[in-house]
């Protein structure tokens, strides 16, 4: 039992020391086209390049963020690729080539993929567009009551002459006082706009006015 | 101005409905891989237990199942078990490989030892393969067909009737 059991761990061993044979990245994204990493600047684009990776057992993380085996084993031949020369295009399309195109994090400016960054800025010009285009064809507020000229309003009319009637007793031949009529007591020019001189006027009613 | 309002709302849901019915029966989490309808990527790998240097270019002209698993992997127990039994099945016909990911020799030597084995065995330390496969995660299984194509890749556990299924489509008229 105890020399099987040893023969087994030996086995195992052994099993750990081997090396795997894959194609190499040259086969896939060429040859290397920047120049060899090392120390802190290694370090440095080994981070960048891991951001842009999207971690496969993982919601939404890089494999820069993750701490699942599956990332730390790209996140390795990040590093690898980096040493050997690999530019960050060239190792990003070579997991492309296994994951497809769902292994970045952002989606490349290329093919349909511009709709993904234009839409949403599309989208929302259209929507500006159409809240002004709305804005612009809505009927204007009916004018307040306030804000009416009397003068000019007919639906006013008939309840001005009666207060004119009850006022100056004649309503269709006496104009009101207006503000500048009231400016003369402050000296300013004033353009009598009262009565006419012939008219009668009683003198309890004097100074009415608008 | 109803009518444009119809229409705006038209070029808005109608899409939305066309995407929605294109995507029913369609599993949200499942990403189709690239390596689909493409040569299968070639490895060597060694065997568990023997150290026997195992490459996929030998299998050339044959009918190759890849199942990468691991023996942490709770799905993969019973699984292994429906590999086993239609790999003894098909055996004269296809070939069956084992691909464990990152995993422990002795588990695994124990874990096949414990419920048998009817195919090669191989362990990819570092996940090299499954990284150049694609892999999401354990179990997920490639179907290779003779000219060495990959024409299938099934993501989780496969029950029997999937794995007849996906078998008769890389045996193709020849089955």
């Amino acid at each position: 039992m105890k020399r099987g059991l040893i023969a087994l761990l030996l086995i195992a061993s052994a099993v750990v020391a081997q090396e795997v044979t894959l194609p190499s990245p040259h086969e896939i994204v060429g040859p290397p086209r920047g120049s060899v990493l090392s120390g802190a600047e290694l370090d440095a684009k080994t981070k960048d390049v891991a951001s842009l990776l999207r971690c496969p057992t993982c919601q939404g993380l890089s494999i820069y963020d993750s701490p699942a085996a599956m990332a730390i084993n790209m996140r390795e031949q990040v590093r690898d690729l980096l040493t050997a020369g690999y530019q960050e295009d060239q190792i990003l399309a070579y997991f492309e080539a296994s994951y497809g195109e769902f292994v970045r994090l952002e989606p490349s400016l290329s093919g349909a993929n511009w709709l993904v960054w234009t839409a949403p800025i599309l989208l929302a010009l259209l929507g500006a567009w159409f809240v002004v285009s709305v804005l612009r064809k809505r009927e204007p507020a009916p004018v307040a009551v306030s804000e009416r000229n009397p003068d000019n309003d007919p639906d006013l009319e008939p309840y001005i002459l009666k207060v004119r009637e009850l006022a100056w007793g004649s309503p269709g031949r006496i104009a009101p006082l207006d503000s500048k009529s009231v400016e003369t007591a402050t000296g300013r020019e004033a353009v009598p706009t009262g009565p006419p001189e012939n008219e009668p006027r009683s003198e309890s009613n004097e100074g009415v006015g608008r | 101005m109803n009518r444009k309002v119809l229409l705006i709302g038209l070029a808005v849901v109608v899409p939305m409905i066309a995407v929605l019915a294109l995507s029913l029966g369609r599993d949200p989490y499942s990403v189709r891989s690239p390596l689909v309808g493409r040569p299968a990527i070639g490895f060597t790998l060694q065997e568990v237990g023997t150290g026997t240097p195992l490459a996929l270019a030998d299998l050339e002209g044959k009918p190759v199942v890849i199942n990468f698993w691991a023996t942490w992997c709770v799905p993969c127990y019973a699984e292994h078990e429906v590999l086993t039994r239609v790999a003894r099945m098909t055996q004269s016909q296809v070939q069956f490989i084992g691909v464990v990911y990152d995993d422990d020799p002795r588990k695994i030597l124990q874990f096949l030892s414990e419920r048998g084995s009817a195919y090669p065995t191989v362990v990819d330390q570092g996940g090299k393969v499954a990284i150049a496969y694609g892999v999401y995660g354990v179990p997920e299984t490639f179907f290779v067909d003779r000219r060495g194509t990959i024409v299938a890749k099934h993501e989780g556990a496969l029950d029997e009737a999937s794995l007849i299924n996906y078998i008769g489509t890389i045996l193709g008229d020849a089955r």
